[in-house]
């Protein structure tokens, strides 16, 4: 077995500019896969980020049907309840309440169907991006009950700036009857995804909690983990628990499936992905070996005839195709991990690109990942040893006679 | 060994190429026998099949018709896996163009075909310096084969042939490489070897040096014995 090693390690090394062409080539193709898994894995953290951190939270609780019909009445049961039990668990870190109804937003210039919501500015901050997203005035500084932030694009169409003021008009909960009143614009913000900046109102909650008639009650309450990876943990008593009373808890995944299904579509796209790059490997080991193998078919005529039996001449080649592949892993494992280091440091700016319905807010990182650098390397190592498995069936194949006469 | 036992049996041996649509006759019809510890040349000139029919007693190629036995055994018979282990053990390679591998040394050289047949590392090592030493390169152990001269490579890939003390050596074109001075220290190292082991030498040349060393020249021409001398062993 040594024997066979050290012979596949030293002939790989007998053409050192072919051998470093071949692991140049095997190696991009690894390398390529790592960067593209971190560069995936940081899209991910990137796009759940956007799309949790501006607004929505990592997990919502909402009264049954709320969701569907957005009908102000549908507030949550048991509000103090539920307040108080999440206060007390252990797994949040942050949480803020909301009322949420659609109204039409007036200016003397226009107007616009809005969703207004009302919000705890204190809470909110932990929740939300409202604070850090204003461009203009204030994030609820003063303490006046009409003050209210708008989008900047809401602003645009509407023609008004900072201290105009404009009139909200919703229907109240129970009776359906119209309830007004007049806010003065006190901060303008820009989050760079256009349904925030064009259809979304803040206002502070005991206002529109009086508007919309509903006393001290919410529509949804938005969470923040101390581990976001628990809102995957579908399987926690945490769902159950605020899912009685007739509200439902509900985690991001659900509250924002496409999300998911484009998760679903990436790692779709890295399979395929890895298998057009496992597919130029194959023929770059294919095509190292067999150029090897010809340059030395006089040898492997010679090593057949003195003895060796076809599955030794297999083995040698495997090994060969073995040696190949350790040299390209630690090409490509080099070339990765700069790759990586150099863009987690740089950084790529997808801010402001909107994909699958969310826009991206923040700057994309690569992700290091461990099985970037144990997944990864040992499939091209066995890809590489079973690829190599034609041109070794080959040479064990051939005929001595044939071997030795075409190289004199 | 036993001398004078036939090691080489033939009968009816023949061998039929296809070349661009059209049928060679490399080997007609041979009957041929040597006996145990024979120094013979197979001669004659190129085309007359002298590769052919040593690859065809060998094993490495197989014949269109008839049989081979060496060492009684019936070698036409045997398949691939039988057929490398039969030559691994009972029969030594010599190329002409030295064919030693480029990336093992003198000593890995040599000790290959000992450790395909298992031979302890030991056991090994001391057959590898005791035939340095038979063939005068005592010290070049650790050298890899293109750091020698053609005649060094030689000598090492006759070591190489004749290290598992196998009955029958064949030997195609072992001169034809080498300045006539080398050529001819060379092959009287062979003889020597011949006369102090028994081993069977069986040549395929043109070399006039090797004819003149051999106890038997055998002539091939167009695929068929047109001459067998037999010369004194003296």
């Amino acid at each position: 077995m040594w024997f066979y090693i050290k012979l596949a390690w030293r002939n790989l090394f007998r053409n050192k500019r072919r051998t470093i062409i071949a692991g140049l080539a095997i190696g991009v193709g690894l390398a390529s896969m790592m960067f593209t898994d971190s560069i995936m894995i940081g899209m991910k953290d990137s796009m759940i980020g956007s799309a949790t951190d501006s607004f929505l939270g990592e997990a919502q609780i909402h009264r049954n049907g709320f969701r569907l019909t957005q009908e102000a009445g549908l507030t949550i049961n048991n509000l103090e309840d539920v307040v108080a039990s999440l206060k007390a668990e252990d797994v949040v870190e942050n949480f803020t309440t909301r009322t949420m109804s659609f109204g039409m937003i007036t200016s003397p210039a226009n107007f616009s169907a809005v969703m207004l919501v009302g919000i705890d500015p204190e809470s909110e901050r932990f929740l939300s991006q409202i604070d850090e997203a204003i461009q203009e005035g204030s994030y609820f500084e003063e303490e006046n009950e009409r003050d209210i932030v708008i989008g900047s694009e809401l602003a645009e169409l509407l023609e008004i700036e900072l201290g105009d003021r404009i009139v909200i008009t919703v229907a109240q909960a129970e009776t359906g009857d119209l309830s007004q009143e007049m806010f003065r614009i006190s901060g303008i913000y820009h989050f760079n995804i256009k349904e925030m900046d064009v259809g979304f109102a803040f206002a502070r909650l005991p206002k529109t909690q009086e508007m919309l008639g509903i006393g001290s009650s919410v529509h949804e309450i938005a969470i923040k983990f101390k581990d976001m990876t628990f809102a995957l943990e579908k399987d926690s008593p945490f769902w159950e628990r605020y899912s009685a009373f007739d509200n439902e808890a509900l985690s991001w995944t659900e509250i924002f499936p496409a999300l998911n299904l484009i998760f679903g579509m990436l790692g779709i796209t890295m399979v395929i992905l890895g298998a057009i790059l496992f597919g130029i490997v194959a023929f770059g080991i294919i095509n190292t070996l067999f150029m090897s193998l010809y340059e030395r078919l006089f040898e492997f005529g010679v090593i057949r005839a003195v003895g060796t039996r076809p599955g030794g001449v297999r083995k040698i080649v495997l090994f060969e195709a073995g040696s190949l592949s350790l040299v390209s892993i630690f090409i490509g494992t080099v070339i990765g991990l700069a790759l990586i280091f150099l863009f987690k440091k740089i950084g790529i700016d997808y801010r402001g690109i909107e994909f699958a319905g969310t826009t991206i807010t923040e700057m994309l990182y690569p992700v290091l990942n461990i099985r970037q650098f144990v997944i990864y390397p040992l499939a091209t190592f066995l890809f590489t040893v079973l690829v190599g498995f034609y041109p070794a069936i080959v040479a064990s194949k051939m005929s001595i006679s044939d071997a030795l006469r075409k190289s004199m | 060994m036993e001398n004078g036992k036939n090691i080489i049996v033939t009968e009816k041996l023949k061998k039929d190429y296809k070349t661009d649509g059209n049928i060679v006759h490399a080997v007609k019809n041979i009957d041929f026998t040597v006996k145990s510890g024979e120094f013979t040349a197979i001669v004659g000139p190129s085309g007359s099949g002298k590769t052919t029919f040593l690859n065809l007693i060998s094993g490495l190629d197989t014949p269109t018709a008839g049989k081979v036995w060496l060492n009684d055994k019936q070698i036409t018979e045997m398949n691939g896996k039988e057929l490398s282990d039969f030559r691994r053990d009972h029969i030594g390679f010599i190329f002409q163009a030295y064919n030693l591998i480029p990336v093992l040394t003198v000593k890995e050289n040599i000790e290959y075909i000992m450790l395909l047949q298992g031979i302890t590392k030991e056991d090994r090592y001391n057959n590898v310096m005791n035939i340095l030493k038979d063939i005068g390169m005592e010290g070049y152990e650790k050298r890899f084969p293109p750091k020698l001269s053609g005649g060094q490579q030689q000598r090492v890939a006759i070591a190489r042939a004749m290290v598992s003390k196998p009955e029958l050596i064949l030997a195609d074109e072992p001169t034809a490489n080498l300045d006539q001075k080398t050529g001819a220290e060379l092959l009287d190292m062979m003889r020597e070897l011949n006369k102090k082991t028994g081993m069977t030498f069986l040549f395929s040349t043109h070399d006039p040096m090797v004819m003149e060393r051999a106890d038997r020249v055998v002539t091939l021409v167009d695929g068929q014995i047109a001459k067998d001398e037999n010369k004194s062993r003296e």
